[in-house]
């Protein structure tokens, strides 16, 4: 083995991951983040940190189209690992074992480098849209200068205080850290304040119901489900959520506890200890008074506008700000860990994402627009995250014609 | 460097601040992530045999520039800071106005941040970058002030003069707002821990999105100087300098500075990122009238 390639072993020993969901596989990423957690490594925020890129499901056409450019934003040496809706937890830990030879195989990394040098930066090709990270065609030189290199540039508006300024067409996901999984936000941004939002979904090939739905769908289709397990799938889905949240909040210790006890959920561990290591978590993040005073008045919804959207997820039960949603959800997962051991049969559709077999991820979609109109960029993250739509809801076949 | 700064000095800083930064990392591996002291030479390595890579239309100079410029200011930060304590202690460079210096090289850091946001002619560099602007507007004056009461007790720009003025008591004793202000200015100054939010996931990594390779490491190796120097910069102004039983100026000042930085490391994971629009609120209606009053305070006493 030559120094360099030991080298390259010893460097990506730990795995740095960009992780592009693709609505219906859920599993799959759950598995992926545990067996990540597993090799001390982590997912990474954007393209240029990463030396993996992994897909957990099949991409349909816009989704593939965000793979590809965050693939080509991926500086050498690099490895792409596509990952079935299906993938057991055996292949997950395969495909990334895979991935490590493929970053250690020097020749080949050093050769691809070398073409990728020769072709240049990456350019936008027809639209450039779907590159998440390159707003690119900002400034403001509308006179006297060439456009660089050809680009347009930014034309300009009046913002909020009448000011003339630039304005940029931001795409926010699909591909994007702690991000639901096919969102796609179209912004028009001044500054860093949304100006306006159209809000989209990025469709799979795979189809499949809902991860968090399916103890109920199971029930529904009259399998005897007991009642803890789909508890435990409820609780696990808000503290999925909370992870999240707390992430885009840049809270990172308190996310990877509630990763943690999302997973440890999800695999049955004994209700009593894990009710106990909640309760803790839940009291820390509830008392942490920086966290209440960056997330109070972010995205406020009253019933009017709940019901105006149809809202019928958790987000219409605790109504008010993301800290309420929060609380909410906090709220939820300990209600759902209390029952972790029931073995009555499972009844009704509760589902934790609202009622089962509803679309409801299309309200919350409804809903973005107007929440995100005057927001700024980092509040507009916190308000998606707070609401954190299951679109794996809407990836069902019968809604996705032509793709 | 200037008349009678050792030599010695002036080779072994470079290598101090390395070894402090290098230590700065450990810390934060094992406290966030539990990884042992080889995660951040693995990191650096991999970023070393990394390739470069170019947004479209990126200004190469100015990327380059704002990433070799953080370094580079922790460094001329750390020349002034005395290494033993006391007037005419050891150190590379014997200003007479060293904290006027250590401040001027920390506004570097705001130049570094607005050139890599800018230069890579992407949204969210360039959004990371306007993070850091609003965060200077909201950490300086308080910090500036934190710094102009600790020279105030002491009648001295000077650090060595400042950390021989405190004998009897630490600056931290008798003006602990102005030594809470400035640990708090000094997460803002490195935009480390809660003070993140330039370069935050939630947009991809913000400033230092687009970075790669040799100039990520360059970047990040640099901001850890800065949280280290700011770590430094604390031991003379407000923790007695090199005064201490028993060991030598030079091992007191390293201990207490390792401590300082520990503890601001430890801080990252303790709170959630500060925003800005609500923090602004916070530093010009709380942060600048509480340092003011400190100020007041220890001018009323000094004059007595």
């Amino acid at each position: 083995m030559g120094l360099r390639e030991r080298l390259v072993r010893f460097a990506t020993a730990c795995p740095h991951v960009f992780v592009v969901t693709v609505p219906g596989a859920t599993r799959t990423r759950l598995l992926l983040e545990a067996e990540l957690r597993r090799r001390r490594g982590r997912p990474v925020a954007s393209p240029a940190a990463a030396t993996t890129l992994v897909v957990c499901g099949t991409p349909g056409p816009e989704l593939g189209t965000a793979v590809d450019t965050v693939w080509s934003g991926i500086p050498a040496p690099r490895a792409l690992v596509r990952l079935e809706e299906t993938a057991s937890a055996e292949e997950v830990a395969a495909a990334l074992d895979r991935a490590a030879r493929e970053l250690a195989d020097v020749p080949a990394q050093w050769a691809a480098a070398a073409a990728r040098s020769r072709e240049g930066p990456w350019a936008p090709g027809g639209d450039g849209e779907h590159d998440h990270m390159s707003g690119h065609g900002h400034g403001g030189h509308e006179h006297g200068m060439e456009p660089p290199m050809g680009l347009a540039m930014a034309g300009r508006a009046d913002d909020r205080d009448g000011l003339k300024l630039d304005v940029l067409h931001v795409p926010l996901g699909p591909a994007l850290k702690d991000w639901p999984a096919g969102l796609v936000l179209r912004l028009t941004l001044q500054g860093d304040i949304v100006q306006d939002a159209e809000a989209g979904v990025a469709r799979g090939r795979g189809g499949g119901a809902s991860f968090w739905d399916e103890p109920w769908l199971r029930a529904a289709a009259g399998e005897r489900v007991p009642e803890g397990e789909a508890e435990r799938r409820r609780a696990a889905s808000h503290l999925d959520s909370v992870g999240r949240l707390l992430a885009v909040a840049g809270w990172e210790n308190a996310a990877d506890r509630a990763r943690g006890l999302r997973d440890d959920v999800l695999a049955a561990r004994s209700a009593k200890v894990l009710a106990v290591r909640f309760a803790g978590f839940a009291r820390r993040t509830r008392q942490s008074r920086t966290l209440r005073w960056m997330l109070r008045d972010v995205g406020g919804i009253d019933r009017a506008m709940a019901d105006r959207h149809g809202l019928a997820g958790p987000e219409a039960r605790h109504l008010g700000d993301v800290f309420d949603r929060l609380s909410g959800w906090l709220d939820d997962t300990g209600a759902a860990l209390a029952r972790a051991d029931s073995t009555a049969p499972l009844e009704g559709t509760g589902g934790p994402r609202g009622p089962v077999g509803s679309r409801a991820a299309a309200p919350v979609l409804d809903v973005l627009p107007e929440l995100l109109g005057g927001a700024e960029l980092a509040a507009a993250r916190l308000i998606v995250a707070g609401l954190d739509p299951d679109l794996d809801r809407l990836a069902e076949p019968a809604e996705a014609p032509g793709e | 460097m200037s008349d009678g700064a050792p030599v010695g000095a002036a080779v072994a800083l470079p290598l101090v601040l390395a070894g402090l930064a290098y230590s700065a990392a450990v810390m934060d591996a094992a406290f966030r992530t539990g990884d042992g002291p080889a995660a951040p030479l693995r990191e650096s390595v991999l970023l070393l045999l990394r390739q470069r890579r170019r947004t479209l239309a990126s200004d190469v100079p100015l990327v380059r520039i704002g990433v070799i410029s953080l370094p580079v200011a922790a460094l001329l930060a750390a020349a002034v800071i005395p290494l033993d304590g006391g007037p005419g202690g050891s150190r590379v460079w014997n200003l007479p106005v060293s904290v006027v210096w250590f401040n001027a090289m920390e506004v570097v850091a705001w130049a570094s941040l607005w050139l890599a946001g800018w230069g890579a002619n992407s949204a969210f560099p360039l959004v990371g970058g306007y993070r850091f602007l609003a965060q200077g507007l909201a950490y300086e004056l308080p910090h500036m002030f934190a710094l102009i009461t600790a020279s105030l007790g002491a009648g001295s720009l000077d650090f060595g003069a400042i950390a021989a003025a405190q004998d009897e008591v630490w600056f931290a004793v008798w003006m602990p707002v102005a030594f809470a202000v400035y640990l708090l200015s000094a997460l803002a100054m490195a935009f480390w821990g809660p003070m993140e939010h330039p370069v935050a996931d939630d947009l991809g990594g913000g400033a230092a999105a687009e970075l790669s390779g040799p100039d990520r490491l360059l970047f990040f190796a640099g901001r850890l100087a800065l949280v280290a120097v700011a770590a430094a910069a604390a031991v003379p102004l407000f923790l007695g300098g090199g005064a201490g039983p028993w060991l030598p100026g030079w091992a007191w000042t390293l201990i207490k500075t390792v401590a300082v930085l520990a503890l601001l490391v430890w801080l990252r994971g303790r709170w959630p990122v500060i925003r800005m629009d609500r923090f602004m609120t916070a530093a010009w209606a709380v942060l600048i009238p509480a340092a003011l009053l400190q100020a007041l305070v220890v001018g009323v006493v000094v004059l007595d």
